[in-house]
């Protein structure tokens, strides 16, 4: 069906971009750029093109063949503009962009997680003045505010993904567990699994320097606790934080999980699940499509990541953005960038490429044409619609990702969980 | 190699070159000016390319940088105060020394022992040769990421392997411990570094005179005699010279150790290289991470220039 | 060992015979142990390599990887990218270090160790490190997004050896025959060219092969420099196979596979350079 779908979607997305270029915007259902300009009437191609460089994360293995496509696309329907799309992969591309940035070489617009470090150098321009209105209406409000900073939006979601614990439904059934929804039935099921064949590993772990932060996450939000309180405050180390980091390494240390969590990525444990060497983890809702292509598919279930005892259980949403660069803009720039998000976030040309990526979508009208489409993808935008996210308009937040991996990975070595979260916040708040 | 001082045979040339000159005077100065002109380019090559940027790093080391990378001006030594303050710091720097030393040793070693292996005639030979040059012809990351596939324990070839040959029963975590991941890292360094060592002392058994190990063995010299009377002293120049670089490339050899742990579990595995990078591209600490650096050279400009005196000098007195 | 050779059979050598055979087999065993795992995985399906049985060689040997990539990515153009940016850098690197490691061989100057400290000192930092300040200087020049400027980078980084290795072997060399071209009319130029780099011909091969080898396999500073996809060197290229979610390793290895190729031949093409050996006459004793 998704494929279908895709396939459609793509033969969609050439015939909108023209459109939406051209500036016939009756025809396609944006209507022409410019809330606050003027609509152009397929402008005169001027001597001086105004050329548009943009970063973009690479996602999967599509993503630099559908970006080279819609910059032909776009490129051939914009005289006037000369779009340049580099695609980098997501090990590379901190060291691609702060090198850049060091030398003023910033892209016009950029595709990444984080936004705080640049906005804290007054290097990023409010992103409203470079999406068209209609534009901007389209995303849900709660994704924007997550780039709020001091009542500014900063940039806006490209793209969103959500976490749930996936179960491999008939090792559950031969082990005779059930699929937990506590810490305390996580812990019974992971031990009946072991003893129904010790070489499968119950719970997936992923503490790496690639994705700790979420690991402590997944624990602290189901029991309460978080990064900060609701004022603003670091609260790393409180009560929650300090039970949940202590449950899971006890899980860990209890071997009943992966068995080397420091250095096995969440890549590493998708592969292991999809195997079938692996009972349960908690991951993004891209796992689904994964495990779906297999030859043959294991027979998994979705469920809410288990909570402590007592304590509700929370999604953690992953959102990446696009972000507006400072560089003495002329209007044509000013233009040309609206013109840029009117067509990327274009509903057809938004819906082929997040159904592509098999991410999320962060717009509301996007939403509705997946949900409408794959009744799967609709639970999961429900699931993101009321997912945490991570603190990352703060500017301390590298720190304290980095902080809490640490902290994971001292506890692992079998450090004290208390003193070791007591240090973390006395360097963040201190 | 080298068997004379350097200046000798510069002397000599000087010599029967001049009753030759038509001017004494404009000759003598292009002489004095001549060997410049023949450094000259590779003087502006590295002047460019590497001293500029080096400029850069004590620059940033020196300033206050913002995450994103701008200059706020000198801030008094914080970024190193701050660094060498950070306990991980201490581990850090034992890791790479134990990386260093580890590596270097042992590749050195067996490299200069498979050199004269591969420095006899055989069947074979050529082939041999090329398949030394393999783990060196592979890029670092894509060796490194075949190596963490290979001991891995869920999927890893080599346990496969051992499994089917019936060796082991079950699947062996070969990285249990952090220790055991940074063993294999050093393993890793260690093959991709033999080739070199072993080429760089291929090269200078190739000069070897074969009239030397005749006369010995006329004079009635074993086989260990003649590998240190003369093999040793004879290969000595390009070892030294061997060594000292893979000094420095070794302790600031990036790729295997961060494709394989990212210096994870908490530091265990880190090397100052790993450390840093993390500290530049991760946490938005340029300022740090220069300052590491400046602290990474400044080691290793104390170890180079003591090892190359100890070794140049004496060197010299023995010839 | 080469002068046993030249002795009769004896028991003796046969032990040391079946020795060095036993020796280098399993040298090229082990070495050649992660390129067979590294075959096996990239002709595997992707359910093989991660399957609960585990396989060593492959069920059904998918050749097909192989062709795949080329279709996936630009190889063709990665690979001639990589042959442009390691030649070139050898070419310069050779050009500025030759005469640099002649002078120091043959001639006698003030700041003769001041420049050879020169040499190893700006070897201590890490590309990794000095990429800001790289980016910089590409910057100020223009060569941020081209070939040209990864050449020069890479021989800039390959000075060291170069001059240094060099500098062994032509000191190595005695400088007799230079000096008797000399009175034969032949200039500076003519007599190291003529006389000294024919002699000094496995030293040269070394060199040439380590500043190629580098140079090809260096990553950092092109995934930084370049920007346009069909400049990439094969090593950030293959990338492409490093996915967000999925790590394509049957693609990743079968491409690496391909990586490896051109430098084994351009190794077998000069390997006998550095068999052949000097002329005794040039060696020094």
């Amino acid at each position: 069906m998704k494929k279908i779908l895709a396939a459609l979607l793509a033969a969609a997305m050439t015939l909108s971009l023209a459109a939406c270029g051209g500036g016939n915007g009756g025809q396609s259902n944006t209507p022409p750029a410019g809330g606050s300009g003027t609509p152009s009437p397929a402008p005169a191609p001027s001597g001086d093109k105004a050329s548009l460089n943009v970063i973009a994360a690479q996602y999967g293995d599509l993503t630099k063949d559908w970006w080279a496509k819609f910059e032909s696309d776009f490129n051939s329907s914009h005289d006037n503009i000369d779009l340049k799309v580099e695609v980098v992969s997501w090990n590379d591309i901190y060291t691609v962009v702060n090198t850049r940035i060091s030398n003023n070489a910033a892209p016009d617009i950029l595709n990444i997680d984080v936004f705080a470090d640049y906005q804290a150098d007054d290097l990023l321009r409010p992103i409203k003045d470079f999406v068209s209105d209609e534009t901007y209406a389209k995303f849900y409000p709660a994704f924007l505010e997550q780039s709020n900073i001091d009542g500014t939006i900063w940039a806006i979601p490209d793209l969103a993904s959500a976490r749930a614990m996936y179960y491999n439904a008939d090792i559950l059934e031969a082990a005779g567990a059930e699929v937990p929804t506590t810490w305390a039935e996580l812990k019974t099921a992971c031990e009946k699994i072991k003893a129904y064949d010790a070489n499968i590993y119950p719970w997936g772990v992923d503490m790496t320097t690639d994705e700790g932060q979420a690991c402590f996450a997944y624990y602290s939000w189901t029991n309460g606790g978080d990064f900060m309180d609701a004022s603003g405050n670091w609260t790393l180390n409180s009560a929650e934080n300090v039970e949940a980091v202590e449950y899971i390494v006890g899980l860990v240390k209890a071997g009943l999980t992966n068995s080397d969590p420091a250095t096995e990525t969440r890549y590493d444990l998708q592969e292991l699940f999809a195997a079938g060497k692996l009972a349960m983890m908690i991951g993004p809702n891209q796992i689904t499509s994964y495990v779906e292509g297999k030859d043959n598919p294991i027979n998994f279930g979705i469920a809410s990541i288990p909570a402590n005892e007592g304590k509700s259980t929370s999604s953690v949403g992953v959102m990446d953005r696009f972000m507006v660069f400072d560089k003495e803009d002329t209007d044509d720039k000013v233009d040309a960038i609206k013109e840029f998000f009117d067509c990327f976030y274009e509903d057809k040309v938004y819906s082929d490429w997040v159904i592509m990526e098999n991410f999320l979508p962060a717009t509301s009208t996007g939403g509705e044409i997946m949900a409408a489409a794959d009744p799967a993808a609709a639970s999961w935008i429900e699931i993101v619609g009321s997912a945490k996210f991570y603190p990352t308009a703060q500017a301390k937040w590298a720190d304290v990702k980095q902080g809490v991996i640490d902290v994971e990975q001292q506890a692992l070595l079998g450090g004290n969980v208390k003193e070791l979260l007591d240090g973390l916040q006395a360097k963040i708040a201190g | 190699m080298s068997t004379k001082t350097p200046a000798a045979p510069a002397d000599r040339q000087v010599q029967t070159a001049s009753p030759r000159l038509p001017n004494p005077g404009s000759r003598k100065f292009f002489r004095t000016i001549e060997p410049y002109i023949w450094i000259a380019p590779s003087i502006i090559l590295m002047a460019i390319f590497i001293v500029t940027p080096i400029f850069k790093v004590f620059q940033l080391s020196m300033n206050k940088v913002t995450r994103a990378g701008k200059l706020k001006g000198f801030n008094n030594f914080e970024n190193f105060t701050t660094v060498i303050k950070d306990p991980s710091f201490a581990l850090v720097l034992k890791n790479t020394i134990l990386w260093t030393v580890a590596v270097v040793v042992l590749s050195t070693l067996l490299g200069f022992i498979l050199a004269l292996f591969l420095n006899n005639e055989f069947k074979g030979r050529k082939v041999a040769r090329a398949i030394v040059v393999f783990p060196w012809a592979t890029t670092l990351v894509i060796q490194a990421s075949a190596w963490k596939f290979i001991v891995n324990t869920d999927y890893g070839t080599l346990n496969t392997l051992l499994m089917r040959m019936g060796i082991i029963s079950a699947p062996m975590n070969w990285t249990s411990t952090p220790a055991a991941w940074f063993g294999w890292e050093i393993a890793c360094g260690i093959f991709v570094t033999i080739p070199f060592v072993c080429f760089c002392v291929l090269s200078g058994l190739q000069s070897i005179d074969a009239s030397y190990y005749e006369a010995a063995t006329v004079d009635g010299a074993g086989y260990f005699q003649k590998l240190f009377k003369i093999t040793l002293p004879l290969v000595k120049s390009s070892l030294t010279v061997s060594t000292v670089l893979n000094i420095i490339y070794v302790f600031n050899s990036f790729p295997i150790i961060w494709t394989m742990t990212k210096g994870d579990p908490a530091n265990r595995t880190d090397t100052l290289v790993t450390y840093l990078y993390k500290l530049a591209f991760y946490n938005g600490k340029q300022g740090e991470a220069s300052a590491v650096s400046v602290i990474g050279f400044i080691i290793l400009l104390m170890c180079a220039s003591v090892y190359m005196i100890y070794t140049l000098r004496k060197g010299d007195e023995d010839l | 060992m080469t002068q046993t050779v030249k002795k009769p059979v004896s028991v003796k050598k046969t032990v040391l015979r079946l020795l060095l055979y036993f020796v280098v087999l399993d040298v090229c065993i082990i070495t050649l142990y992660p390129y067979f795992a590294m075959l096996c995985t990239a002709l595997k399906s992707r359910e093989e390599i991660f399957s609960a049985a585990g396989t060593v060689l492959p069920i059904t040997a998918l050749w097909s990887n192989f062709i795949d990539i080329w279709s996936r990515a630009p190889m063709a153009k990665y690979m001639l990218n990589s042959i442009l940016i390691a030649g070139g850098s050898t070419i310069i690197a050779m050009l500025c270090g030759i005469p640099a490691a002649y002078a120091l061989a043959r001639m006698k100057f003030k700041g003769q160790t001041a420049f050879l400290g020169f040499v190893i000192v700006s070897q201590m930092f890490a590309p990794v490190v000095l990429l800001i300040g790289i980016y910089q200087v590409m910057q100020v020049l223009h060569l941020t997004d081209s070939i040209l400027g990864l050449v020069f980078i890479n021989a800039a980084f390959n000075q060291a050896f170069t001059i240094w290795l060099l500098r062994g072997t032509f000191m190595g060399i005695s400088a007799d025959m230079e000096q008797a071209a000399t009175i034969d009319g032949c200039n500076r130029i003519q007599s190291m060219m003529k006389v000294l780099l024919p002699v000094a011909a496995p030293g040269i091969v070394t060199t040439l092969i380590f500043i190629f080898i580098n140079a090809w396999n260096e990553y950092t500073v092109a995934l930084c420099l370049i920007s346009t996809d069909t400049l990439k060197p094969l090593t950030v290229g293959i990338n492409i196979f490093n996915g967000y979610n999925i790590i394509e390793w049957q693609y990743l290895f079968a491409a690496s596979i391909f990586a490896i190729i051109p430098v084994v031949i351009l190794f077998m093409c000069i390997e006998k350079n550095l068999v052949s050996g000097l002329a005794s006459g040039g060696v020094k004793g």
